[in-house]
């Protein structure tokens, strides 16, 4: 007892050592469970990691390392350039395993996949050199992606890459009036909710329909539709919005592939983010918000000034700039987490956005980016990347976006830890009828052109 | 005329918001030729603006030119080989003041269209129906092609087939008064601007903007004011500004003749007329968008010169000396009057030059038949060559001749012999076609949502502000 308690001191005096990242741990661990333990002896392992993230390899190949020789195998990490099976065989390992290992798009996983390749000569094949003694496996394993892993799976940006890469990413018919980007079931799992005047759609990261919802009831003509969505904890459920000409907004659940009615909100949600959401209401009779910001459902708030506004965006993550509203007067008003206004560096004018942004912190220095169309009338419109609190802050300008973008959304959607934006572009269909066509706008490198 | 229909679907969407959505509130300022009258009687394009913003047209047309609902809930089809059509209204329909509006609403409108005197110039749009010839006569005072079935529906029975007739009520005169995007804040006061101010209680929902200020400015000082931001919108012949937009050329202008003054010399009168350039009389004496027309129903043209001046009626020469009647109120009338004049002159023709001011004088004039030669600007209604050839008529000759080109001119025809029965009428209605002309729309810099339909109309409640409001 008393030398458990010693030894129990004695971690608790010494250095703090962080966790390492549990994903690649449990991923290599998982991995070893399926290789298995050496068999006749055979104990020998060259073990080969490949990633195209450099520190991600590094450090899975330490997790495999140790998770291997804890089965029983002496491995012998691989070095060089040489073709690993030809090393295995001249350095007289009995065994290769070849694991590459990869972050998947839009599932926030870290998945390994290996090739576990008998390297000993066989008495029986000894005429044929090459000849593999028995037939090799395949192995694999998955875990969740902790924001360590993450970091690690990053790969960087290709030299001469621009700040991030654009392109379609699917097609919705109607216009669509708002978008959110986040965990609409509470599983873990990103998902795009988009809402048009006739639906609301959870969609996955490639944009394939998961939940589909026809809008219902009466609404107050309001002559341009709009509505007001975020994905947080609302109760009931994650997904909550209100459209223009609604008495008031509603929550609903996702569940399995329905979207069910969950409560109703006397506010109309926003946004939500890092910093948790933020409630406003429509200016009557309107498809615009009254300079309403609370941080709580509050119907009795008062207009902090005579203004409306198109309407507001939250950083995922939180940082410095947590919120942004922007007003029909075009001019942008960035918000800290406690919704006190946060100085530019840049001029207003630098900084002038279209009615569809989004806040998104691209490049993850911590701070968001603004995502934003363009601010003057008239097509096509571009898409800019801007850093709200550089003195340069144009990032990137897009060339010109067939249609007209309206509405944007935040958050990580290719599941690289990193924010990306999903901006929808109001197009002309093939029937004619209106159709918005979704962006997704990203600094992930697999992504690169 | 049809050519500027076909071009401004592809014209328009320039000046239509790209990247930002509408913005609500502030008062917009337009700038007009003329003041603006309250009372909805007046058929220039100032008038018919604020009819437009202050009545609920029972059809929209889109900017294909299709037929949407408006006050109605569908676009009426036709039966009985387009003699009925079957209105039903949008359910909760109401005016500015809340007081719902129904099917005896509807059939009111209709009616009074009919029972002014003297004639409005929108009587044209009700003329079809049956019965309209006892209301404009004041023999009664109920349209017997009018059966109101429910609160919300009636049948409207013509006194002719007529499957255009839902063009009709897609018209400004047929919408319901007081259920407009906006409403008169008060009675026009001389000198001052006429104020519309936003019906909240709109059935497509409240408008952009929370007011209209329609002021009358000649072309210099508005330039000035949409340059300085003071005006946001002109709609005037001449281009103003850098945003400017050719609205359709929607005016009209005819030559009617006088058979029972001018006897014999008519049909050589006319034939004089007919010879004149109309392409120059577009080109340099119609400060607006124009182009000659060549028949009294447009869509039946080609894209080619107006047709020569056609056989018929006795060869001999036109009388030696006629009086010109002509509106100088309305646009490029004097202008047009006064070449005329010369053209006529080189033909052997003296013309004088009897001025009117004002619509209400002219119409008078016509309706009494003191007149040799008199040129009538008709603002069409309904972008239809029938129709057009029926209001034409109507403006110049009445309610027989109107029914008369309508019956004629509605049925399908080739395009050839659609031409051929409107030249004839023109003919036997003793009717020269000019020009047809039309205003320009300039923008203010930050003016949006300027989207002027097929026949020519320009939605108020859809203007509104790039960067919010103004005081």
């Amino acid at each position: 007892m008393r030398l458990a308690l010693v030894a129990l001191a004695a971690l608790a005096a010494g250095p703090a050592r962080a966790a390492p990242p549990p994903a690649v741990v449990t991923a290599a661990v998982a991995l070893a469970a399926e290789v298995g333990p050496p068999p006749e002896g055979r104990r020998a392992l060259l073990l080969a990691v490949e990633a195209r993230a450099p520190a991600l390899a590094l450090t899975l190949e330490t997790a495999l390392d140790a998770a291997l020789a804890a089965r029983g195998y002496a491995v012998t990490p691989r070095r060089g350039t040489t073709e690993p099976e030809g090393a295995a065989r001249a350095a007289g390992q009995d065994w290769l395993l070849r694991v590459r290992a990869g972050l998947v798009p839009g599932a926030g996983e870290l998945a390994l996949v290996g090739e576990l390749i008998p390297a000993w000569p066989s008495f029986f094949l000894q005429r044929r050199p090459g000849a593999r003694a028995i037939p090799p496996r395949v192995v694999q394993a998955r875990a969740p992606a902790d924001p360590g892993t993450l970091l690690l799976g990053r790969e960087e940006r290709p030299p001469g890459a621009p700040f991030a890469a654009i392109r379609a990413l699917g097609r919705l018919p109607g216009r669509v009036l708002a978008l959110a980007i986040g965990d609409p079931s509470g599983g873990r799992r990103p998902a795009l909710v988009a809402v048009t005047p006739g639906l609301v759609a959870v969609l996955s990261p490639d944009a394939a329909p998961i939940a589909v919802r026809h809008a219902a009831g009466q609404l107050s003509p309001v002559r341009d539709p709009a509505a007001a969505l975020a994905i947080g904890e609302f109760g009931g459920g994650r997904v909550a919005l209100q459209r223009a000409g609604a008495p008031r907004g509603e929550v609903l659940a996702l569940r399995g592939d329905a979207l069910e009615p969950a409560g109703t909100l006397e506010a109309a949600p926003l946004c939500a983010g890092g910093a948790g959401p933020l409630f406003g209401a429509f200016a009557p009779g309107t498809g615009v918000f009254l300079d309403v910001l609370t941080r709580l459902v509050d119907p009795a708030a008062r207009p902090r000034s005579p203004r409306t506004l198109y309407g507001a965006s939250a950083a995922p993550r939180g940082g410095p700039i947590a919120f942004a509203a922007l007003g029909t007067d075009l001019v942008l008003a960035l918000l800290g987490p406690d919704l006190a206004p946060v100085e530019a560096a840049a001029p207003a004018a630098a900084l002038a956005t279209g009615s569809g942004f989004a806040l998104a912190d691209l490049d993850g220095d911590g701070t968001a980016e603004l995502v934003a169309s363009s601010p003057t009338p008239g097509a096509p419109d571009r898409i800019r990347i801007l850093a709200p609190l550089a003195k340069a802050p144009l990032l990137l300008e897009s060339p010109p976006i067939e249609g007209v973008i309206l509405a944007g959304a935040g958050g990580d959607l290719t599941g690289d830890g990193l924010d990306d934006a999903v901006l929808a572009a109001l197009v002309t269909g093939e029937d004619g009828a209106p159709a918005s066509t979704l962006l997704l706008v990203t600094a992930d490198p697999r992504e690169s052109p | 005329m049809s050519r500027a229909l076909a071009l401004l679907a592809a014209a328009l969407p320039a000046l239509a918001a790209a990247g930002v959505r509408p913005a609500w509130g502030g008062t917009l300022r337009i700038g007009l030729s003329g003041p603006a009258r309250a009372a909805g009687e007046g058929a220039d394009p100032a008038d018919l603006l604020v009819m437009r913003a202050t009545s609920a047209p029972l059809l929209e047309l889109d900017a294909r030119g299709r037929l949407v609902p408006g006050a109605l809930a569908e676009v009426p089809a036709a039966e009985a080989d387009g003699r009925v059509f079957r209105l039903r209204l949008r359910p909760g329909l109401v005016d500015a003041a809340g007081r719902r509006l129904g099917a005896a609403d509807l059939a009111v409108r209709l009616t009074s269209l009919l029972s002014r005197s003297p004639p409005s110039p929108h009587a044209f749009v009700a003329l079809p129906i049956a019965g309209a010839d006892a209301v404009l006569d004041g023999r009664t005072h109920t349209l017997s092609g009018v059966q109101i079935l429910s609160a919300t529906e009636l049948v409207i029975t013509l006194a002719f087939p007529l499957p255009q007739f839902p063009l009709l009520l897609a018209t400004a005169p047929a919408g319901l008064p007081g259920a407009g995007p906006f409403v008169l804040a008060g009675p026009a006061l001389a000198g001052a601007p006429l104020r519309l101010v936003r019906n909240e209680r709109h059935h497509e929902g409240r408008p952009f903007a929370d007011a209209l200020e329609l002021h009358a400015r000649d072309a210099r000082v508005a330039a000035r004011l949409l340059e300085k931001g003071e005006l946001d919108l002109v709609l005037r012949p001449e281009a103003l500004g850098s945003r400017v937009t050719a609205l359709p050329a929607l005016t009209a202008t005819v030559a009617a003749l006088n058979p029972d003054r001018l006897g014999a010399g008519t049909e050589p009168l006319r034939r004089a007329l007919a010879a004149i350039d109309r392409a120059e009389l577009a080109l340099r004496f119609v400060r607006g968008p124009a182009e000659p027309l060549a028949a009294i129903a447009p869509s039946a043209l080609g894209a080619g010169a107006p047709p020569p001046a056609g056989p018929g009626g006795t060869a001999g020469a036109p009388p030696p000396q006629i009086v010109l009647l002509a509106d100088a109120g309305a646009a490029d009338q004097r202008a047009l009057a006064e070449r005329i004049q010369v053209k006529l002159f080189d033909r052997g023709v003296r013309v004088s030059l009897d001025l009117v001011d004002g619509a209400t004088g002219l119409r008078g004039r016509l309706a009494a038949g003191d007149f040799d030669v008199a040129l009538v600007p008709v603002t069409v209604l309904a972008p239809d060559g029938a129709l057009t050839a029926g209001q034409i008529a109507w403006a110049t000759r009445g309610a027989a001749a109107a029914r008369r080109v309508m019956t004629e001119l509605a049925a399908p025809l080739e395009p050839g012999a659609a031409q051929a029965a409107a030249d004839r009428l023109a003919r036997e209605l003793a009717l020269v076609p000019l020009v047809a002309s039309g205003l320009r729309a300039s923008a203010g810099p930050a003016l949006e949502g300027l989207v002027a339909r097929p026949d020519g109309a320009i939605d108020g409640g859809r203007l509104w502000r790039l960067g919010g409001t103004a005081p």
